[in-house]
């Protein structure tokens, strides 16, 4: 709406802005951030599950509302678009739906294994210097590389 | 209902700095995995570098928390599930070019494919959850989450 964001903001002030936040989020209420978390009390809330930390309901919606503030209203409003721009130039429509929803099954069910995701192993966990959660970035970094390398192999260099 | 505003609160802050960073696009993540992008390392990297020593001075000074007790950091040594799940969760993450909080940001942003990520997501934490018994998190450590407070 405002156009007053660029159109991606430095690393050196994206990643220090995050760090503090996890910091923050440390010192009011002793938490980490991780969003597989989220997602999990999300899914108990809707199914009517007494045990909910609704919380982290409430942090679930805040995601999705911190990217409607900054996507609609700070930059110029993005319109309707499939997105996955690299993957659609090798795939149509009607084949990318099936990979990102098996992609995302398959991250899903890694995330309920290793018991947190990019955000809770990968920076809160790193963070609080647990060895599981360095383990577990180290794992998904080498794995994800290793299988966007075998994806570049497959599609002859376009992905 | 404190904790309920602060979990809205760092949400938005958090999905913000997401969204600002351009994190829920595909491109984004994949051309980091590519190697030919290290934006992301560096912004993952420059997160960890601030928190990391911060948390651990807070630790060593023991500070009470207004809601949550003291501040005490989870600790756990890596075991076979952690390397199995990682494992599985950075394929995923390298075929879906997202993960749990950019796939929110993602739709947010009118990108109308976070709308397939985001069940693939809770399909993959459902099939895990049928798996197995007692509670799984998904923080990274094993905290305690049950309850409406804290």
């Amino acid at each position: 709406m405002f156009d007053v964001l660029p159109d991606r903001l430095p690393w050196w002030i994206g990643g220090p802005i995050l760090g503090l936040l996890i910091v923050g989020m440390f010192v009011v209420s002793n938490q980490p951030l991780g969003a597989s978390g989220a997602y999990v009390q999300t899914a108990g809330l809707l199914r009517r599950r007494s045990d909910v930390a609704v919380w982290r309901v409430w942090y679930f919606v805040g995601m999705f509302l911190g990217g409607v503030i900054v996507t609609q209203v700070l930059r110029s409003g993005a319109e309707f678009r499939s997105g996955y721009d690299a993957l659609r130039e090798v795939l149509p429509l009607w084949a990318a739906v099936p990979v990102v929803f098996g992609g995302a099954t398959l991250l899903g069910y890694g995330a309920a294994l290793a018991g947190g995701c990019t955000s809770g192993h990968g920076m809160c966990g790193t963070a609080q210097r647990s060895p599981a959660s360095v383990a577990v970035t180290v794992t998904f970094m080498a794995t994800a590389i290793a299988t966007t390398l075998v994806l570049r192999l497959v599609t002859g260099g376009a992905l | 209902m404190k904790m309920n505003a602060i979990g809205l609160l760092f949400g938005i802050a958090f999905g913000g700095v997401l969204a600002a960073s351009n994190l829920h696009e595909y491109d984004t993540i994949h051309f980091m995995l590519r190697l030919d992008e290290f934006d992301v390392f560096w912004f993952m990297g420059s997160a960890i570098a601030v928190s990391l020593p911060l948390l651990w001075l807070l630790e060593r000074r023991g500070v009470a928390t207004p809601l949550g007790g003291e501040l005490v950091l989870s600790r756990s040594r890596p075991e076979r599930h952690h390397l199995r799940g990682g494992a599985l969760f950075g394929v995923g993450w390298a075929i879906a070019g997202t993960c749990p909080a950019p796939a929110l940001v993602m739709v947010s942003s009118g990108a109308v494919l976070g709308l397939v990520a985001i069940p693939g997501i809770f399909l993959g934490l459902r099939l895990h959850e049928r798996r197995q018994s007692g509670p799984h998190v998904g923080d990274g450590e094993h905290r305690s989450l049950t309850g409406s407070g804290v």
